[in-house]
């Protein structure tokens, strides 16, 4: 993008000539991702289990579009305690950041400690240092427990590597199309099937505790709308009405839905509250109204509608009242979802035959695309509102992409599977 | 246009509160100086020759001065502040007067005993003529009794004589005492002359004075003017100044533009923004720089509340070797010997 | 042209899949339900449909009025097996080729008070999930209330939209996404 390019400013320019210093303004920084080196983990004792946590940190970070870890075969030396670390290596392999550590085991070899220090290579400074246990089965939960201090430790930020993705598959399988519902990590491993069917599944969607999920499935041949509990495998069938029952939402606080029915004769917005399951109508108008998703304050949601004659992006308070128009940019604007922080609204744009990730600042209007991929799908937020999952067509197959918040950087995520879709981030797991 | 114009200029001229004491002792030891050179170049002309000094010396300053010699107050001086310079100068012509005084005093008591030692002489001279008579005319009573015919005869001649040596003797002494009245009065005379040339002199010293004091209220007039002209001079040097200063000072600032333009590029390129970086978010740090543009130290001086933020500042800073710094001195110690970068991100991720 | 040429597309699609079916493919452009009565009527017997039905029936006639009513039932089952109506992109509008084929099916179901059919509304992968959901509903109500209007029965007639789940043809291009764009009619 930009280079760095600054505005000079002289303080007090007016005021006070004798406190007169030079002052440079910085207002923009390096485009590049922040080079950082994470050495290989020493190990003492016998660890089981192959995986290569120094590798699993090392995507993370690059995943975050954010780093540029750098590469095994480059290092100088490989030191895996603070002791043994010479500035000076990383220092002239262009390094900001060093995360050294060692993994020993713990509990009779039941579970894997990690120790582990990250330095300011710039600075001279340990900045990190600390140690964690875990089951030596979930090595990649200790990766992932791992990247996220240290995305925190550099950015301020809170990571989102711990947490989780929730998509669907669709395989021909016998002649037969067999959906999945899968949660897997963010890097795409470890992927669990939940639900496996003939008949399509549709929109998975976190309850905010992120141990549930809602979903469309059409497995009884109608389509209906599930609550499924992850750790125990149960679920709830909570809607099942005439017509169309589509597009679940849960609120910020978890207790109710919305959700898109037609039993009133065409597609229109309803509240649910998920204990009573009292139906409440939001929306009242011959037109589609769809997709809705509550603003993370819970005060207002956005939807899809097509009264003005095309799919549009509207909001709407959670009372029901205030409906305004956001999006006018061109004649398909659908699918809306909010920012982490509520201040932008992510949305599926129509631009000449393409279909692409918009975002848009929701109080100015200003509206930026980020994808640059064809027939761009289903984008979902991270919880720390850094990344944006979505869905996007590669080849014959729909395969989702990681994108930053402001179309930085895009990262494909790798799947055994060949059609992936509809994928929905889970909030912060603890 | 900067403070650092305004830095070059305080630099130069002194704080305001100074200027007028500054002009105040400018101005006095130029009046002074004039006082003095003034004095110094009019005295030959009006003063008696050097031997004056001597007398001084000679006659010690208890002498008591004649009331005429006395120093009449002059007139009062336009401006107080040249009291101290005017009293010397009345002390000086003081006691030129008083030596003058001396001396006239001391030339009439020669005059006045060289009159007594010669009237001395003269009655003593008389006293023994009187005698010599007298024997004379003893001696001749004596022979006279002897010859006492003749001697009458000689008696009358002598007798004749007598009254021809006494009216002699009478006309000496008139002619002594109008010798004596004549000296006495030429004394006067002289005296009165003297009086007269010396009030002839006061007279022309006081002209001078006047004319000294005309003169050197002209001369502080055109001093004053002068003193305008010098200001009128010392503002136009300042203005030549002041552009001098301010071309140095715009050379010296293009100078530095470059190089900011080059540490803000250089740091700008070395600084990760932090992803938790928000609209307004800004942390000030204060560097310090070797003339070869290495770091002495960096403090973060103004927070921006975020450590994470700060901190990639920080490295941002602490993460270049050499920073870009003209060679020119002047330029680097007035801008980048210690100077500060605003960390304020414009674009946020 | 660029927003002509898919319709275009669609439009020979739709006069491809009818001519394979139909004999009378070509005269869909009167859009007319009586066109249909006009081929039947080349092969003779053209003033039986003319008339409001006369009472003076001759056994000629009758002859020729059963070899009609032969020939057009003949004709509305083959109609009949045209089961899938097309779409334009983001409408539900009803095609006018598509109205003979439904007007037959609406007939059948009248005739036919037993008969149920099940309308299943799709969209083309194009446009987002939910939304597509939400048209193919759309798409599957149009063609229920044109054949309520056209003699059917509410009774006889369930919908479902399945959205872009279940392509009629996989790959992409307008060619692939005008026959994905689609009302299904399945005799139960």
């Amino acid at each position: 993008m930009m280079r760095a390019f600054l505005t000079l400013v002289l303080a007090g320019v007016l005021a006070m000539p004798a406190q007169a210093e030079l002052l440079i303004r910085i207002t923009e920084g390096a485009d590049n991702a922040l080079p950082v080196a994470v050495v290989p983990f020493g190990e003492s004792g016998g660890i089981s289990g192959d995986e290569d946590i120094a590798q699993i940190v090392r995507d993370d970070l690059a995943m975050s579009g954010e780093f540029a870890p750098l590469a095994t075969d480059k290092m100088l030396s490989l030191p895996s305690k603070g002791d043994d670390v010479y500035y000076r290596d990383w220092r002239l392999l262009g390094q900001k950041y060093l995360l050294v550590g060692q993994l020993s085991p713990a509990n009779g070899g039941k579970d894997v400690k990690a120790q582990f220090e990250l330095f300011d290579v710039n600075q001279e400074k340990r900045i990190l240092g600390a140690t964690a246990t875990v089951s030596a089965k979930n090595l990649r939960t200790l990766g992932h427990h791992i990247s996220d201090r240290v995305y925190e430790a550099i950015t301020g930020t809170k990571g989102i590597f711990s947490t989780r993705i929730a998509y669907i598959t669709l395989d021909m399988e016998d002649g037969k199309r067999i959906y999945r519902l899968n949660v897997s990590d963010v890097d795409g491993k470890r992927s669990q099937v939940r639900l496996k069917t003939d008949e399509p599944i549709l929109s998975p969607a976190w309850a905010p505790d992120g141990k549930r999920l809602a979903y469309v499935s059409f497995e009884t041949g109608r389509p209906a709308i599930y609550i499924h509990e992850l750790s125990t495998g149960k679920r709830n069938k909570i809607a099942q009405f005439p017509g169309l029952n589509s597009a679940p939402a849960f609120s910020p606080d978890g207790k109710s839905l919305l959700l898109t029915l037609s039993r009133d004769g065409n597609a229109e917005i309803y509240k649910m509250d998920i204990a009573s399951r009292k139906l409440t109508r939001m929306t009242d108008h011959w037109a589609i109204d769809t997709e809705p998703s509550w603003a993370p304050d819970g005060e207002s949601f956005v939807f899809t509608s097509d009264r003005s004659g095309g799919p549009q992006v509207y909001r709407m308070d959670a009372n029901g009242g205030d409906l305004k128009r956001l999006t006018f940019g061109s004649r398909y604007n659908a699918r809306p979802r909010y920012s982490a922080d509520g201040k932008n609204i992510f949305y599926v744009h129509q631009r000449d035959s393409a279909f692409h990730i918009a975002r848009m600042n929701v109080d100015s209007g200003d509206e930026s695309i980020l994808t640059r991929t064809q027939l761009d799908e289903s984008p979902s937020v991270a919880p720390n509102g850094r990344l944006l999952i979505y869905a996007t067509q590669q080849g014959s197959n729909s395969v989702l992409a990681v994108v930053s918040a402001d179309g930085g950087s895009t990262y494909t995520l790798p799947s055994r599977f060949g059609d992936v879709r509809e994928p929905a981030w889970s909030p912060f797991v603890n | 246009m900067t403070d650092n114009i305004r830095e070059s200029n305080s630099n130069e001229v002194r704080p305001p509160w100074r200027k007028p004491v500054v002009l105040s002792a400018l101005l006095h030891a130029a009046i002074f100086f004039f006082a003095l050179v003034g004095w110094s170049w009019s005295n030959p002309t009006h003063e008696p020759p050097p031997r004056s000094i001597s007398a001084r010396l000679i006659m010690p300053e208890k002498t008591q001065p004649e009331p005429a010699v006395k120093p009449k107050p002059e007139p009062e001086k336009a401006q107080p502040e040249k009291k101290p310079d005017e009293e010397k100068q009345k002390e000086l012509e003081r006691q030129e007067q008083e030596r003058k005084a001396a001396e006239a005093e001391q030339k009439r008591e020669e005059e006045r005993k060289k009159a007594l030692v010669r009237e001395k002489e003269k009655k003593a001279e008389a006293e023994a003529k009187a005698k010599e008579a007298a024997k004379i005319k003893a001696e001749a009573e004596a022979a006279a009794a002897a010859k006492r015919k003749a001697e009458k005869e000689k008696a009358a001649a002598e007798e004749k004589r007598k009254a021809e040596e006494r009216r002699k003797a009478e006309e000496q002494r008139k002619a002594e005492e109008k010798r004596k009245a004549e000296e006495k009065r030429q004394a006067e005379e002289k005296r009165k002359q003297e009086e007269a040339e010396r009030k002839r002199k006061e007279q022309e010293e006081a002209k001078r004075r006047e004319q000294e004091r005309k003169k050197r209220e002209e001369q502080l007039a055109a001093l004053a003017s002068q003193s305008k002209q010098d200001q009128a001079l010392a503002d136009q040097r300042r203005a030549e100044q002041a552009a001098a200063s301010k071309a140095r000072d715009a050379r010296m600032q293009s100078e530095s533009e470059k190089y900011e333009g080059l540490i803000r590029d250089k740091v700008g390129a070395n600084w990760f923004i932090p992803s938790s970086a928000q609209p307004g978010l800004v942390a000030t740090l204060e560097i310090t720089l070797l003339p070869t543009g290495e770091l002495v130290s960096v403090k973060v001086t103004t927070s921006s509340g975020n450590s994470a933020f700060d901190n990639s500042a920080l490295s941002a800073v602490r993460g270049i070797s050499r920073f870009p710094v003209p060679d020119d001195a002047d330029v680097f110690n007035r801008y980048f010997r210690t100077f500060s970068l605003q960390f304020d991100p414009k674009t946020l991720k | 042209m660029t927003r002509t040429f898919p319709k275009l597309i669609a439009l020979m699609f739709a006069l491809g899949v009818m001519a394979g079916c139909s004999s009378t493919g070509e005269t869909q452009e009167e859009g007319a339900y009586g066109s249909d009565v006009s081929a039947v009527d080349q092969e003779g017997g053209s003033e039986v449909y003319g008339g409001d039905g006369s009472s003076g029936v001759s056994s000629s006639d009758m002859t020729a009025e059963e070899r009609a009513q032969e020939s057009a039932q003949a004709e509305a089952a083959a109609m009949r097996k045209i089961t899938t109506f097309y779409f334009d992109f983001d409408t539900s509008e009803i095609k006018s080729e598509s109205r003979d084929v439904l007007v037959a099916h609406a007939k059948f179901l009248s005739e036919n008070p037993n008969r149920s059919i099940r309308l299943e509304g799709h969209g083309d992968e194009r446009g987002t999930k939910e939304y597509n959901l939400a048209l193919g509903e759309r798409r599957a109500k149009a063609v229920e209330r044109f054949l309520i209007v056209n003699g059917a029965s509410r009774d006889q007639i369930e919908t479902i939209s399945y959205g872009e789940e279940k392509p009629a043809v996989m790959g992409q291009g307008e060619s692939v996404w005008a026959q994905n764009r689609r009302v299904e009619l399945i005799y139960q």
